[in-house]
């Protein structure tokens, strides 16, 4: 029996149409926007001004705060201006607009595809590394990795979780570095682990993803038979279920510990990290290499076979310059992607750039994604059978649209993690999350003030 | 792509809706609805028409007059009931007599509450239980009218039930009944209750489409096996064994097919087991100690009663908690 978590979860058709696309390299664009705003905390106070002449790999904004990252220049140019820009949501936020002048790399950084296995000694030198180089989670939550990888005092990792499920349907990025990274990808396992504290790692990929399954396995033996640091490294094969690849989810499909309504995955000895992030990781310790690239797909049942893609982007393209040059946005497509289609926003502003955790360019078209007329509530319970944190979503909504904060937080609105299970089994079609989300906003809100 | 559409997460929807749940449903029903047919000919067919007929008319007509609100019709809820109610009557029962049912459950049982959803008794038994009160000799006229096929098998047969031959008489009174023949051809009674297999079918098809959780169906069979399976082993002369308690009288078609109504049953699944429970107990003591032969609907309604209380008692077992 394959492992997976204990609780809820859906089967919807994974359509991963684009798996089979090798990762491509994007050209350079005339232009791209970096925003200073790519990870989760404060946004990065900038560092250069207009007319400075940039490098790609050179810092173009400090961290303003421990949750906080560096953000660096992704090309080599001119800067043509700082200021507001619309995100993909359509809000403001600052970005630092960058000519493309030829691609000078800043100095130190190694751009060959050698690859380094010996682990570097010092765990401080390391952590620096990744802090310096911009590592972000690239699971979703772009959460600082450095922060992540220092447990607080008193709290020990057990065991550091690789995250391959890529359990979001359509999504193929993750996928394609585990056939095409895999060393690398381990390679950064082995370097988490030991700033760990040498705790096991464990890569969990589901069963859906046999490829990646075989190349990786293989990858961990042909590494421990090689070099030094690699011991305690294993691959999982976990079943497919939604969301596989959900912080809670995991750590209880592995380990089989469950983290405490508002606590942390350290506090059950759980390290979580993205595949993509561990490949970052490697670039940032074994090259220098700072988190200015990532891999995106671009996919849709509306899109012909030819224009599906893996592409490695340089961050701060804006996402119309992609989807121009892979083949333009097809006829049908009604509402665009960035992220899964579970998890993912919908973009309101198509010539927003790109950020570090930047995943797809997802084409849906409107029979697929058009909600159905709201009707009563039925009663049968499948939005409480799906959900994976083992919440009422019936009942929360209930309460919620009546503002029972009190009745809220008793029921653990403020565990939901916004996978859209129960939303997604409605068959009344009630807006559960819309409603939650907000709900859970206030209750949150609530118990912060509490403190 | 004229302009985008933009909304909150998550951006894809299962295919299965309200409708198609109700649908399946119907469909499960089908077998047993066959069977009736075939065995109790035209008689029954009215039975089934009317009762079909008027509680989606009459669910059009109060949503669409009364209630001035949206039509639910298309939701096929309103064609479960006036299939359920006229498999729980007997194939002899008039027209009026069924319209009257008909007009419980929707008028009453359903649309009072506010419609689907709302509704505290399920309407297809509401309807059952209140004619079984009001009109006891039409409900209890086992004449078995003549079929499209097997008239010849089934003309053998006395005129009484099962249960209501036990019920008088003691496990002796049906000594030597064939189980066999139980299975498929469950001669006396009302007209969805003819075949347990044509009703196992229907079973299984709704655990296989997912349409409904088995909890609750096997909690009940499994009180009622254990209960009469006590009383069997203490005194086999006077009660009857448990497989005759499961396949006789409504037992099969009301845990089945009433019992597992969303809106009447628990939420969660201990809630649905302590429910399942609640009715075998409910139906064995009925049948057993009380005034009529068969308790299977009074059984339902009365746990229907505890729903909401069962509702706050079991919740799901939730992450990290
Ligand atoms: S979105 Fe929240 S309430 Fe809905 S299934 Fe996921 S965790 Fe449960
Ligand atoms: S899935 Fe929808 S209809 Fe079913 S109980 Fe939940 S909210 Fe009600």
């Amino acid at each position: 029996m394959l492992k997976t978590f204990s609780i809820g979860g859906i089967h919807p058709n994974d359509s991963k149409i684009s798996a089979g696309c090798a990762i491509e390299v994007l050209p350079l664009p005339s232009k791209v926007y970096i925003s200073v705003a790519q990870h989760l905390g404060a946004p990065a106070n900038p560092v250069v001004a207009v007319g400075d002449k940039v490098k790609a790999g050179q810092v173009i904004a400090e961290p303003a705060g421990f949750i906080s990252a560096y953000v660096h220049s992704s090309v080599s140019g001119t800067v043509k201006s700082i200021g507001p820009r619309k995100d993909l949501a359509g809000n403001n936020m600052t970005h630092i607009e960058i000519d493309v002048e030829g691609d000078e790399w800043a100095d130190g950084i190694d751009l060959s595809d050698t690859l380094v296995t010996a682990i570097p000694e010092d765990n401080k030198e390391i952590l620096d590394k990744i802090k310096m180089c911009g590592v972000v989670g690239l699971g979703g939550a772009t959460f600082p990795a450095h922060v992540k990888l220092c447990p607080p005092p008193g709290k020990k990792a057990d065991c550091l979780i690789l995250n391959g499920a890529e359990c979001e349907p359509y999504l193929t990025s993750d996928y394609r570095i585990m056939l095409e990274r895999s060393k690398e990808i381990v390679v950064g396992a082995a370097i988490m682990k030991q700033v760990l504290g040498g705790c096991p790692a464990v890569i969990g990929i589901e069963e859906n993803k046999p490829e990646a399954i075989k190349v990786m396995t293989a990858a961990v033996a042909e590494l421990q038979a090689s070099a030094k640091g690699y011991d305690g490294i294993s691959v999982m094969p976990l079943k497919k279920k939604y969301p596989q690849g959900g912080e809670k989810q995991l750590i209880d499909a592995v380990m089989k510990r469950q983290v405490k309504s508002m606590g942390l995955p350290i506090d059950v000895g759980a390290v979580v990290q993205n595949v993509a992030t561990s490949l970052a990781v490697y670039e940032a310790v074994q090259k220098n290499m700072p988190l200015v690239t990532n891999v995106l797909t671009v996919t849709g049942d509306c899109l012909p076979m030819e224009n599906q893609h893996n592409y490695k982007f340089r961050i701060g393209m804006p996402l119309s310059y992609i989807a121009e040059h892979a083949g333009g946005i097809p006829e049908e497509a009604a509402k665009i992607i960035s992220g899964g289609p579970m998890m993912g926003k919908a973009i309101a502003n198509l010539d927003a750039a790109t950020v570090k955790g930047s995943s797809s360019l997802l084409y849906l078209t409107a029979a697929q994604t058009v909600r159905g007329v709201e009707s009563a509530c039925i009663r049968c319970g499948k939005c409480a059978e799906a959900c994976p944190m083992g919440l009422e979503p019936f009942l929360l909504q209930k309460y919620a649209r009546n503002n029972m904060t009190d009745e809220l937080e008793e029921n653990a609105v403020q565990d939901c993690i916004e996978c859209g299970c129960c939303l997604y089994s409605c068959p009344a079609n009630i807006p559960l999350l819309d409603i939650i989300r907000i709900a859970k906003g206030d209750v949150i809100r609530i118990i912060r003030t509490r403190k | 792509m004229e302009k985008l559409l933009v909304s909150p997460s998550p951006h894809l929807h299962t295919k299965t809706s309200t409708k198609s749940l109700m649908r399946d449903v119907v469909i499960a029903l089908l077998p047993a609805v066959v069977v009736s047919v075939l065995f109790y000919g035209w008689s029954e067919l009215l039975v089934l028409g009317v009762s079909v007929a008027s509680c989606v008319l009459l669910e059009y007509l109060i949503t669409k007059y009364l209630l001035k609100g949206t039509c639910t019709i298309g939701d096929w809820s309103a064609v479960i009931t006036g299939v359920l109610l006229a498999l729980n009557l007997p194939a002899t029962t008039p027209w009026w007599v069924v319209f009257i049912g008909a007009v419980f459950a929707i008028g009453v049982a359903k649309m009072t509450f506010g419609g689907l959803g709302q509704n505290l008794f399920n309407p297809a038994i509401a309807g059952r239980v209140f004619l079984l009160i009001s009109f006891p000799t039409y409900m209890t006229d086992w004449t078995k009218p003549q079929g499209f096929i097997g008239n010849a098998v089934t003309d053998a047969y006395t005129g009484a039930t099962p249960l209501g031959l036990v019920s008088e008489g003691g496990a002796g009174a049906v000594e030597g009944m064939d189980y066999m023949n139980m299975l498929f051809l469950n001669i006396g009674g009302s007209a969805g209750e003819l075949s347990a297999v044509a009703l196992l079918v229907g079973f299984v098809y709704l655990l296989a489409r997912k349409v409904i959780r088995p909890y609750i169906t096997l909690s009940i069979w499994a009180t009622v096996a254990v209960f009469s399976g006590i009383f069997w082993l203490i005194n086999p002369a006077e009660f009857t064994d448990p497989l005759f308690n499961l396949l006789t009288g409504g037992l099969l078609l009301g845990s089945i097919f009433m019992a597992t109504d969303y809106v009447t049953s628990p939420m969660s699944n201990w809630g649905g087991v302590v429910f399942g429970v609640g009715i075998g107990l409910i139906t064995m003591l009925i049948r057993y100690f009380g005034a009529y032969p068969e308790g299977v609907s009074f059984a339902i309604l009365i746990m229907n009663s505890v729903v909401p209380l069962l509702n706050k008692w079991f919740h799901t077992k939730k992450y990290g908690r």
